[in-house]
């Protein structure tokens, strides 16, 4: 039990960081800690599939440099690039949402808000 | 030009003209509209020539880059993709009815950020519907998702930034479960592209492809608003202006439901798991979502708070209809997407048209509008009739073949639901064409009132028609529809 724990440590992390994610979306009455806690669930998922990815002393997959097979596989780093840049605008979009409900509430707690209907 | 160009065209198309819009439309966003317009023309001409492709040789695909799949991108024309037609169709009418109700309701510096959302918007589905790929999918997902979030809070008040945030926090959690599963299905398989998914997918581990299966579903159903997932919807589709709403509803809504189409296609291809279980938990949340969004929707005072729980509600009918696996449901739910769409586009612009001109949103308010506004409020009511499934509409034949399809699965129980719901939906729809026409007004100057500008009165006279035409002439979307159901219950084998 230890032992599959511990070889599979990169997904176990994950899961653990996506659970405190959840913890804090679910819990936090900031808005902006709500969203950090999105956050931290997105840098697991990304984590997650980065480490699917990884092969056991597998070289950087790059043409030229004179690397030798077996090489990591590169597909899951270029979509996750592409999911940080969704995450990204996600949480531009996020704060931006968060400064105009502070100007117009002057708070960002969500129970304060919920009473202002 | 070939067939596979134009399926890029299409999206490049509305995408192009999206990052224009800011250009074109200048500080004073007049040409904003206009321009919108003529992009969703051109691209609805595209639409237009891909359906009539597929009709004659059947499901087509582009490879971007001459890169053939597994390794390549895929964009893929199928008869699902066909919905294409109403994302045309109900974008250029929500564009044109924008010209005069942006206008009154939004700032001018703001007007050309708007139909650049919208137009990204609709490129989002667009893509969406005819990518072949599953991180594309995910990508076209995220652009809708995204320009939702914005549409949602673009009015500027208080609350409607609450609800875009709370859109926001739901939407992002089942994007980040999709990401998720779409991550589980390449370890799986080693493949991005759904076709390919499919075929390699047979034989796999049963406990990660059903982990896969589930948070996919999951994801989708959120996109969906599908009961218990629901809680972000009537917010955001009721706050959001007018044209906004008839798209989130009628199309974004839908999107979750394609997907899960999607996920059904390559799970059903690879039978790798019994999919009978999660088929039962889909008709059961359907049921649910069938009754208890009409059940909310009777005590709405809002007119559009009622009509975005009335969405919830007919989800629940096409959620119903899919869970329920057999053909004529299957087929019924699938039509009812179309419809759905149109019909919901009809009152939440009928709708629009009333707030424009009244200014007033409570049905006790709007007492009496059938007076002075005689064409937009019977609009209202042939959408009103379509909606609870009164033939010869739209809504009729799709919720006559659901019901086909639960005694055809052998669960007539689930029919009952349905006719439940149809009852209840039934009653607050009497509700509101008694208010337009039957009771005393309480605001006098309402009956002084003119009807609608024409560019907002033409797209609600237009979709009210069309709830009519797709009624009689039923069969179309149907001889259209049925091979692609057919392939996905397997009969014919993936893949075509």
């Amino acid at each position: 039990m230890i032992d599959a724990l511990w070889t599979n440590l990169d997904y176990v992390g994950s899961v653990v960081l996506f659970c405190i994610g959840l913890y804090c979306v679910i819990t936090k009455n900031n808005l902006i800690k709500k969203f950090i806690g999105i956050n931290i669930m997105e840098t697991a998922v990304f984590a997650f599939i980065v480490a699917l990815g990884v092969v056991e002393g597998g070289d950087a997959p790059i043409m030229g440099s004179g690397a030798t097979p077996p090489f990591t596989n590169p597909i899951p780093q270029a979509l996750i690039l592409t999911g940080i840049v969704v995450a990204v605008s996600t949480t531009s979009l996020a704060l931006s949402l968060i400064i105009r409900i502070y100007r117009h509430c002057g708070t960002i707690e969500a129970d304060e808000l919920r009473e202002m209907g | 030009m070939s067939a596979s160009t134009m399926i890029v065209a299409v999206i490049i198309v509305p995408l192009l003209g999206a990052v224009l819009t800011p250009v074109v439309g200048g500080r004073s966003g007049k040409a904003a509209g206009p321009w919108a317009f003529g992009t969703m023309l051109l691209t609805s001409a595209i639409g237009v020539y891909l359906m009539a492709h597929v009709a004659r040789v059947g499901p087509f695909s582009a490879y971007l880059g001459g890169w053939e799949p597994p390794y390549g991108i895929e964009l893929r024309f199928d008869e699902f993709s066909a919905s294409i037609s109403v994302i045309c169709l109900l974008g250029t009418l929500a564009i044109l009815f924008s010209f005069r109700y942006a206008e009154k309701e939004l700032p001018a510096e703001r007007l050309r950020y708007y139909y650049t959302l919208l137009l990204l918007n609709l490129t989002g589905m667009i893509g969406f519907v005819v990518t072949g790929d599953l991180f594309n999918l995910f990508v076209f997902m995220e652009i809708l998702s995204l320009s939702s979030y914005a549409l949602v809070a673009v009015s500027g008040e208080h609350t409607a930034e609450m609800a875009a945030f709370k859109y926001l926090i739901m939407g992002a959690v089942s994007s980040l479960l999709v990401l998720f599963g779409i991550g589980l299905l390449y370890a799986l398989t080693g493949s991005l592209n759904m076709a390919d998914i499919s075929t390699r997918l047979t034989g796999a581990a049963e406990a990660p492809a059903m982990l896969a299966f589930a948070v996919l579903a999951v994801g989708f159903v959120v996109k969906a608003a599908v009961f218990p997932l629901h809680i972000w919807l009537p917010d955001a589709h009721a706050i959001a202006p007018s044209p906004v709403s008839a798209i989130l509803s009628g199309l974004v809504v839908k999107m979750g439901l394609l997907g899960l189409v999607r996920i059904y296609q390559i799970y059903y291809g690879a039978r790798v798991l019994d999919l009978s279980t999660f088929n039962l938990m889909l008709v059961w949340l359907g049921a649910i979502s069938i009754v208890m969004g009409a059940f909310f929707a009777i005590f709405q005072e809002d007119i559009k708070m009622m009509l975005a729980y009335s969405t919830i509600s007919n989800v629940g009918y096409i959620v119903m209809g899919l869970g329920l696996a057999s053909q004529y449901s299957v087929i019924g739910a699938t039509v009812h997407v179309f419809n759905h769409a149109i019909i919901k586009a009809t009152l939440f612009l009928g709708a629009g048209a009333l707030i424009y001109r009244t200014g007033y949103r409570n049905l006790t308010d709007l007492r009496g509008v059938g007076r002075s506004m005689p064409l937009t409020t019977a609009a209202i009511s042939i959408g009103a009739v379509s909606i609870v499934g009164i033939p010869p509409t739209a809504g009729f034949l799709c919720k006559w073949y659901i019901a086909l399809g639960a005694i055809e699965a052998n669960q007539p129980f689930f029919g009952f639901a349905l006719v439940f719901g149809a009852l209840f939906i039934f009653v607050y729809y009497i509700r509101m064409v008694n208010a337009f026409y039957f009771q005393q007004p309480v605001h006098p100057e309402i009956l002084e009132l003119k009807e609608a500008p024409p560019s907002m009165l033409v797209p609600v006279l237009l979709l009210a028609a069309l709830c009519l035409i797709m009624g009689i002439l039923g069969r179309l979307p149907l001889s259209f529809i049925e091979p692609a159901v057919a392939r996905l219950l397997g009969t014919l084998g993936m893949g075509g």
